[in-house]
């Protein structure tokens, strides 16, 4: 499991050797009702190195690196700082220590300014504020690691990319010499990566050390000196650079042979069934959605890729009919259903699975058999009978892990209640969709969960329905679809198709660079 | 929390043991009559024996439990009527002037309209015309938070303002339709003898009380099972879920709240059906509107167990009520101090239902070097 | 009609707005840090009734209002007890404690129901400046109570934009996730300033009791100002220096029932005059609630929301 140069590192270690760790972590575990997020984890962070942690989504690491930073306490095992043991109370303590974590969700205030934010917190900060000395401050850190900010502008109004900067800079403004970056790839276009990239290099060459969490398997080989697999909690691996084969790693990850090989439409695509013409959609001023147009046919996959943010929400609530376009056509079957609202939609054909599962989706604190019956015609009365029966059906069909159908969908964990969401829109009685518009469909589910949903999806496509994915994940939409569109700052930039698509022009054209 | 060696968390629970779930409601009550103990004795009454005095003049004689049946039972509509806004996270904090606008609509009907239907028509439809009154001083608030967003809580408060003194208006301000028109003294006019019901013998308890109930019982069984009842359990859990279901947020919103001013409308028309017969400015001092919230708190919401919780109520104040005229004489709001007092324990108690106490010993793991 | 009529009336409600200040600075201060306490109106009747009974049993003014600050206090603390540290629901305590504040004000207040006040705060002598014709009895005819929360008003501006634990309760009552990140108690800062709030409410209680009470009665005290400095704060966007115009209008609405009535001006009865605060209060709710007005406000983002470290 270990290979060569790990053992070295660890041995070196254990004999009190030269190589001091920055970071470490021994032994710990970490329990939350339910759930062994870590079980006996080690962990080593180099000085100047970059040290990822790659699992799925569930594999601990998040939580691994919200323990090494201070967020959570271990309830077994140790944190140590350079070779000393230490207990982190709080996050605060762990920047006393020079660790800091920049969240996949920024912990940002919206209303401050970015100098506001960066100085937020900080111990030195004199009681009376001066505000101009602080921006200059600020301006002086952003410049000596590359990361040019202007202090006065509104945190609330800057890109994602921006943002993180902003918290990169928070970080090292309050003295971090280890950053943990969790998932800090997701909200970016693949050029803004590269920029990411580049500034972890700067860091690390000007000492700092780095910890990369990402379950993005593709993006973390280049950057990192060292990547520690995890797996359901426990460490399954860690190779260093040069040995780090992308079959290999996702092993680890995995713990099988996984197939990572896409599926594509297996027969002729037939009528088309979801037409959009010269969509638009204006909103204060603001073309969120700009002249999109194209047909989804039966029996084919049209994939949506895009960064977060480009106007994927807006589109797939034009189409399932919760807002109406302000210019375009929106017809399902030949039928124009602009505006007319979700019910009249679905009587024309459509299912709508959004991206935000328990939230919009389904009611969280609902039983899974209200939840069945979200979607359709009810009666005076609600027939929770039938339903009940109906959804014990789904349970066993689907392998859906719950105590029992009346439990609240909220205790489910991310993949079952995504199988419960396709299993009503998909195949509940009642449902004559012969159009399915999925978003995001695996996001933050575990590889397993992803398999599941990709056969779900594949088998409603066999079936003859017309599927509208739209998804954040490339390798989503790589994997899946037949006819691939990228929508940035809701137009589309590029079409190309399943098999022959250039994925290097994909990517520029999810940032714009098209 | 950690003291020394130890751990001390709260943490969610995964299930509620049931008894549990009756445990919070009687222990809050144990320690609001330890807290009114302690004021009752720093102001020179005896705690232990004026409480059981209370108990036993609320509850435990026939002329205390019918006394408090029917104080009970305008508290019962407030109390639904909080429970089936606050079930669905919308405040109205105005049940107490929609109360008095019922009185006010329903003696109206009572006056003017009993007269001229038939005999067995008069009382429903008195009761109707509060309900509406009712609904319709809670129309302003609805619509700024069905249609603007605005919070509803200080916006129905101030209603309640405006319909005291309207009430007072009606009865010291005017000599219009209200008033007694046979002495100058100013009092409300009497409704049509149709339109009344008398009481049980002797008793203060009118046969209102079997409406209150069938209501209670009824509003449960309908909220269940009926496609309104799963929309609204929606809408509660999720508005996001509700709107991508197709369910009017609007309509919802309004609904709810007028339903919810219509029943406390009709605490007022029960009042004045039963006991007053008349717009009456004693309702003011009851604070009835406000005790309704309390009780449906109390009650979790669960429109059978805001009966229960109602009664819990009525008996106190109905045995405060009585202290008044004991041989040391204790003011009447202890009553209040008590209701204030089981919520707030109430509240703190919850939490205590939602997670449980864990207390552990920290780890650690000697580095071996 | 007496043009001096109406000085002494802008007077009044300069004076009266004084209460409405220091309830409205309170509510500030608890609701920048993502706490809603309903309660001011039943603190300030506490604080009001503790006033006058330590005024009456002592004859000593500050011992009264210092004690009317600590009643204030002690119901602020379990206000957040209940709200912070065991999760209650706020809307709920906030009402709980106003039922509450309002049967024990009227059951300690008994014994001295009907009396009148035993002390009573006296506006200042400021010699010339009182005699400046229309400003003078305007500006310059006010206690010193009401100085000070002007000054008040002024430093919690300061506090809030240019101080550092300013800056930290800002931060609180929008993200209290990314104050929790830079390692600072969102429990303590929402904790600190429920207090301080309630300190303020129950301040407000207690001026009102002895700088314009005539007599203790508890249905005749606040009579819902409180909840007339709820709405204060909406419309005072939150800051504190807007406040202090708010709460001179507000005072104006109070105010003129009582000139009316004074005056024998009887266009409306009296009872549809004392509508006159709530109606108003009503109808600038209604005018801050068109999508325009609320782009402008920015109520704290999680205004209302318990804070739960999230841990899955």
């Amino acid at each position: 499991m270990s290979d060569a140069s790990t053992e070295a590192a660890m041995g070196s270690h254990r004999s009190g050797g030269a190589t001091l760790f920055a970071l470490s972590a021994r032994q710990v575990t970490k329990r939350f009702p339910g759930v062994l997020a870590n079980d006996r984890v080690d962990f080593d962070l180099l000085p100047g190195e970059v040290h990822t942690l790659l699992g799925e989504n569930g594999a601990g690491k998040s939580t691994l690196a919200s323990v090494l930073c201070g967020l959570y306490k271990p309830d077994e095992g140790a944190v140590l700082r350079n070779g000393t043991q230490v207990r982190l109370t709080s996050p605060r303590h762990g920047l006393q220590n020079g660790i800091a974590m920049v969240h996949q969700h920024f912990r940002l205030v919206d209303r401050f300014t970015v100098a506001e934010n960066v100085v937020l917190g900080h111990r030195k900060l004199p009681f009376r504020l001066r505000v101009n000395d602080l921006e200059d401050q600020v301006a002086q850190v952003a410049e000596r690691f590359g990361l040019p900010l202007d202090p006065r502008a509104v945190v609330g109004e800057l890109s994602a990319g921006q943002r993180q900067r902003v918290e990169i800079v928070k970080a090292l403004y309050h003295g971090a010499e280890i950053l943990l970056l969790d998932e800090p790839t997701a909200l970016l276009a693949p050029p803004e990566v590269e920029k990411l990239f580049e500034t972890v290099r700067a860091m690390t060459q000007a000492g700092k050390s780095v910890v990369f969490v990402s379950h993005k398997l593709g993006e973390v080989v280049d950057i990192s000196d060292r990547v520690t697999v995890m797996r359901d909690g426990r460490v399954t691996g860690s190779v260093a650079r040069g040995q780090a084969d992308t079959r290999k790693l996702a092993e680890l990850m995995v713990g099988r042979d996984i197939d990572l090989s896409p599926r594509r439409s297996r027969g002729e695509a037939k009528e088309t069934l979801l037409s959009l013409s010269n969509v638009g959609l204006t909103k204060d001023g603001v073309d969120r959605i700009a002249q999109v147009s194209f047909d989804v046919r039966a029996g084919e996959i049209v994939g949506v890729a895009g960064v977060s943010g480009n106007g994927q929400r807006e589109l797939a609530e034009i189409v399932a009919g919760l807002i109406a376009p302000t210019s375009g056509e929106v017809s399902i079957n030949g039928e124009r259903v602009n505006g007319v609202g979700t019910r009249n939609v679905r009587k024309a054909g459509l299912a709508y699975v959004p991206e935000d599962r328990l939230g919009t989706g389904l009611a969280p604190s609902l039983s899974i058999v209200d939840n069945l019956v979200l979607t359709r015609d009810r009666g005076f009365l609600v027939d929770r009978k039938s339903a009940h029966v109906e959804a014990e059906a789904f349970i066993k069909q689907l392998e859906i892990k719950t105590p029992n159908a009346l439990t609240a969908t909220r205790k489910l964990s991310g993949g079952n209640s995504q199988k419960v969401l396709l299993a009503r829109e998909i195949f509940a009685a009642g449902n004559n969709s012969r159009v399915l518009v999925v978003c995001s469909p695996t996001r933050g589910l575990d590889v397993g969960a992803v398999e599941a949903v990709h056969k779900l999806l594949d088998e409603a496509r066999s079936a003859g329905k017309a599927i509208l994915l739209i998804s954040e994940d490339l390798d989503e939409v790589l994997t899946l679809a037949d006819k691939i569109l990228v929508l940035y700052r809701g137009s589309v930039v590029h079409e190309a198709v399943g098999d022959k698509v250039d994925v290097e022009a994909v990517g520029l054209a999810m940032a714009g660079l098209s | 929390m950690i003291i020394g060696n130890i751990r001390i968390e709260l943490e969610p629970r995964l299930s509620t043991p049931k008894w549990l779930y009756a445990a919070v409601p009687v222990l809050s009550l144990l320690f609001a009559f330890v807290v009114g103990g302690v004021f009752l004795a720093l102001t020179g009454h005896s705690p232990i024996g004026t409480l059981s005095l209370l108990i036993e003049r609320g509850y435990a004689s026939t002329k205390g439990i019918t006394n408090t049946l029917g104080s009970a039972t305008p508290l019962i509509c407030t109390g639904l009527a909080a429970a089936f806004a606050f079930r669905m996270n919308l405040f109205n904090i105005g049940e107490e002037g929609q109360m008095y606008l019922g009185m006010i609509g329903s003696a109206w009907a009572g006056i003017v309209l009993a007269g001229h239907l038939p005999g067995f028509a008069a009382v429903p439809v008195v009761l109707l015309f509060g309900a509406l009154s009712g609904a319709l001083w809670v129309l302003l608030p609805a619509v700024l938070r069905a249609k603007l967003g605005t919070s509803e809580i200080v916006s129905s408060l101030l209603m309640n303002y405006v319909a005291l003194n309207l009430v007072n208006y009606f009865i010291f301000g005017s000599r219009g339709i209200f008033r007694d028109p046979s002495t100058s003294f100013p009092q409300g006019r009497l409704i049509e003898e149709s339109a009344r019901l008398g009481s049980f013998g002797t008793t203060r308890t009118y046969p209102t009380v079997f409406i209150a109930i069938a209501l209670a019982i009824g509003l449960y069984w309908f909220m269940k099972r009926s496609n309104y009842g799963y929309e609204t359990s929606v809408f509660a859990d999720s508005p996001n879920t509700a709107r991508y279901a197709g369910m009017s947020s609007t309509r919802l919103t309004l609904s709810v709240l007028l339903f919810s001013g219509a029943l406390a409308g009709l605490a007022g028309s029960m009042y004045v059906v039963g006991p007053a017969g008349k717009v009456d400015p004693g309702l003011l001092q009851i604070g009835l509107g406000y005790a309704g919230i309390v009780v449906a708190a109390l009650a979790r919401y669960n429109f059978v167990a805001v009966i229960l919780t109602a009664i819990l109520f009525a008996g106190l104040r109905e045995g405060g009520a009585s202290l008044q005229i004991s041989s040391n004489p204790v003011p009447i709001s202890i009553a209040v101090v008590l209701q204030g007092s089981v919520l707030l324990f109430a509240l703190g108690g919850e939490v205590f239902r939602r997670n449980r106490l864990r207390i552990r010993r920290v780890q650690q793991v000697s580095v071996a070097s | 009609m007496n043009s001096n009529v109406w000085i002494l009336t802008f007077s009044d409600a300069i004076s009266i707005a004084t209460t409405l200040i220091l309830a409205t600075l309170g509510a500030i201060l608890t609701e920048r840090s993502g706490v809603i306490n309903l309660g001011v109106e039943g603190i300030m009747l506490m604080g009001a009734v503790t006033a006058f009974l330590v005024g009456d049993g002592t004859g000593n003014l500050w011992l009264a209002l210092f004690l009317s600050v600590l009643v204030g206090v002690a119901m602020a603390t379990v206000h957040a007890t209940l709200t912070i540290t065991l999760r209650a629901n706020q809307i709920v305590a906030g009402l709980a404690l106003v039922i509450f504040g309002n049967g024990l004000s009227q059951f300690i207040g008994k014994p001295v129901e009907g009396k009148s006040r035993p002390v009573t705060i006296e506006p200042m002598n400021l010699g010339a400046l009182s005699d400046i014709p229309v400003l003078g009895p305007i500006l310059f005819g006010h206690d010193i109570f009401t100085y000070l929360t002007w000054a008040g008003a002024l430093v919690c501006s300061l506090y809030l934009n240019r101080t550092r634990p300013g800056l930290v309760l800002r931060a609180t009552g929008d993200a209290p996730a990314t104050v929790d990140a830079q390692g600072v108690s969102v429990a303590t800062v929402r904790f600190v300033h429920t207090i301080l709030g309630g300190a303020l409410m129950g301040l407000a209680g207690g001026w009102f009791m002895l700088a314009r009470g005539t007599a203790w009665s508890q249905a005749a005290t606040t009579n819902g100002i409180g909840w007339i400095a709820l709405a204060l704060v909406v419309f005072a966007a939150w800051r504190p220096l807007r406040a202090i115009a708010g709460a001179v209008l507000f005072g104006f609405t109070l105010q003129v029932p009582f000139t009316l009535q004074g005056q024998q001006i009887n266009i409306l009865p009296p009872e549809i005059v004392q509508m006159l605060p709530y109606v108003a209060t009503l109808f600038v709710l209604v005018m801050l609630s068109t999508p325009r007005a609320r782009r402008l406000l920015g109520a704290p983002k999680m205004l209302g929301q318990p804070f739960v470290r999230d841990e899955r």
